[in-house]
């Protein structure tokens, strides 16, 4: 579905030295149907991306293609959802005629109606008569999620969708997102939320200072053994040899590897035996382990 | 897409502003029912009069006054196109329509035509019926000639230069008024001295102030409407659109 081959992008200046590379020599190929997250430190390249991918701005240099056309065509003739980073309509449209607008834009038959049923979908029934302006900021993420899923596109790209919503339309959000894979859309999130990106997404681009830096599978199913970190507040004599381990990282911190949520509880519970107290334990190998590796300066030559 | 609706949405978007030139018009209008009050009577509202009842001052506020009613088109125009373009890309909402399956061209054409046709509207009852209110009488429809010509050329001006940056209106008012005053000039005859081509060069890159003086004259003296003028005008106006509309269709947003 998405090809880009080597694809570079430079904003200002002509000559090599001058102006800002937001992108450098990126080549990814992301398959019809699948859920891909993109991470990566603010000024990563994230949003530049996204912006080549949807043909609002054009390469440097490569070749940025989706389904076979440059994005521009593609976005021109089949439509794709959209929620930038910092969503906002004019502050003067209501949410209602909003929707109703973009959805005549969509050239979607019946306009009202759809606006209406995605009105609902994403909870705004009783604010659809509000001004833009005065919505708070998690009812206009609302919004934007809501213009975004209007239409029933193909490509669907998300750059920080949960940003400023509930811990209840966080749970919606992932229950939409569960439909849309079902639906077999390509989708595209990015998220500073890796514990969030880890729950939906099939693989994760990890970005860095314009350039992929990995590409991580996301195993949803995966039976292997879990590392995790253990913390106590203070040193127990035995609790090494309890976990397994000849020696700890500090006396009280242990990186243990088990093969499952049941035998950690075991080991826990052995730990408040001998009388440790459990400061904290957190998934060792977890998205945010992987991609802060990922991150890690690469060794000089 | 709904042609309705879109307006709809760009008069309720621009709606601040035009609730701003209504009350700017309504100064105006305010204005010349005072002098008319302090006047009587029906004909012309003569300097002379206002003089005797207000002295200078009196007489210096309803010349400005005029003038500036023949530049309301200018400023209508310049006030409800600045952004046209240039804000949408600014805050991101010419992305949220550029994923769609829309023409751009036919998007921003119909918002350009639905604001063109707003100033047109409000530059013509304001004009004319400040006319009524000064002169006691209705000055003929050449005054719509005028109106459209400033409203035509200004806001393809505008339009035009709202692709390429955000200080579109200051711009194209900057060119508005160096346009003048070199008219003025030439008109004077300071010009002259100056070789004949770059007289030639900058009379045709600035917007054409010439033909639209002679437009506004022949108003203001009651005579045949030079249609030469207005063809050269619209054909300036026609060629600036063009070009607007070939850069859009590519523009980076």
């Amino acid at each position: 579905m998405i090809e880009f081959q080597g694809v570079t992008k430079r904003f200002g200046g002509r000559r090599r030295a001058a102006g800002v590379l937001a992108l450098r020599d990126v080549s990814l190929t992301i398959s019809t149907g699948s859920v891909t997250g993109v991470v990566g430190p603010n000024g990563a390249g994230k949003s530049t991306f996204f912006a080549l991918l949807l043909g609002f701005l054009r390469p440097t240099a490569g070749s940025a293609m989706v389904a076979g056309m440059a994005p521009r065509d593609y976005t021109r003739k089949h439509g794709a959802g959209y929620l930038p980073e910092r969503f906002s309509l004019p502050p003067d449209w209501s949410v209602r005629s909003a929707l109703e607008g973009l959805a005549d834009l969509e050239r979607i038959p019946e306009a009202q109606a759809r606006a209406g049923e995605t009105l609902a979908r994403l909870g705004l029934v009783e604010h659809a008569d509000k001004a833009v302006s005065a919505l708070s900021r998690g009812l206009l993420q609302r919004l934007g999620l809501a213009q975004a899923l209007l239409a029933r596109r193909q490509l669907i790209v998300l750059d920080e969708p949960t940003e400023g919503l509930d811990p209840v339309w966080r749970v919606r959000f992932r229950e939409l997102i569960a439909d849309l894979r079902s639906e077999d859309r390509t989708l595209l999130i990015a998220s500073h939320d890796l514990t969030e990106i880890e729950r939906l997404v099939d693989r994760v681009i990890v970005m860095d200072d314009g350039a992929i830096r990995e590409s991580l599978a996301i195993d949803h199913a995966s039976t292997e053994r879990r590392r995790y970190r253990i913390e106590l507040q203070s040193s127990v004599a035995g609790a090494a040899q309890l976990l397994g381990l000849s020696k700890s990282e500090t006396e009280k911190v242990f990186t243990v590897e088990l093969a499952d949520a049941r035998e950690l509880s075991a080991r826990l519970a052995a730990l408040l035996d001998l009388g440790a107290i459990v400061e904290s334990v957190t998934p060792a190998d977890g998205l945010e382990e992987r991609v802060r590796a990922a991150l890690q300066p690469e060794p000089k030559a | 897409m709904t042609a309705g609706r879109i307006t709809r949405l760009v008069l309720v978007e621009r709606s601040r502003r035009i609730l701003g030139l209504i009350g700017f018009a309504i100064l105006f209008v305010l204005a010349g029912f005072v002098a008319r009050l302090l006047v009587g009577g029906s004909g012309h509202v003569e300097m002379g009069q206002l003089y005797q009842i207000g002295g200078y001052p009196m007489v210096s506020a309803l010349l400005l006054l005029g003038w500036l009613l023949g530049r309301y088109p200018i400023i209508a125009t310049l006030v409800l196109v600045t952004g046209w373009f240039s804000a949408d890309r600014a805050a991101g909402y010419a992305r949220l329509y550029s994923v769609r399956p829309v023409s751009f061209l036919r998007l921003y054409g119909l918002r350009l035509l639905t604001l063109l046709a707003v100033s047109f509207v409000m530059s013509a009852v304001l004009m004319p019926t400040f006319d009524v209110l000064m002169l006691g009488e209705w000055t003929g429809a050449a005054v719509f000639v005028l109106i459209g010509s400033y409203v035509l050329l200004y806001g393809s001006l505008t339009a035009f230069l709202s692709l390429f940056t955000r200080g579109e209106g200051w711009l194209a008012l900057g060119l508005g008024m160096s346009a003048m005053i070199w008219d003025a000039m030439r008109r004077a005859g300071s010009l002259d001295q100056a070789p004949r081509i770059v007289r030639q060069i900058v009379s045709f890159i600035l917007p054409p102030q010439g033909p639209l003086f002679r437009i506004e004259t022949a108003f203001g003296e009651i005579q045949p409407i030079p249609w030469i003028d207005v063809g050269y005008v619209a054909a300036y106006s026609a060629i600036l659109l063009l070009a607007t509309a070939v850069f859009i269709v590519d523009r980076e947003v």
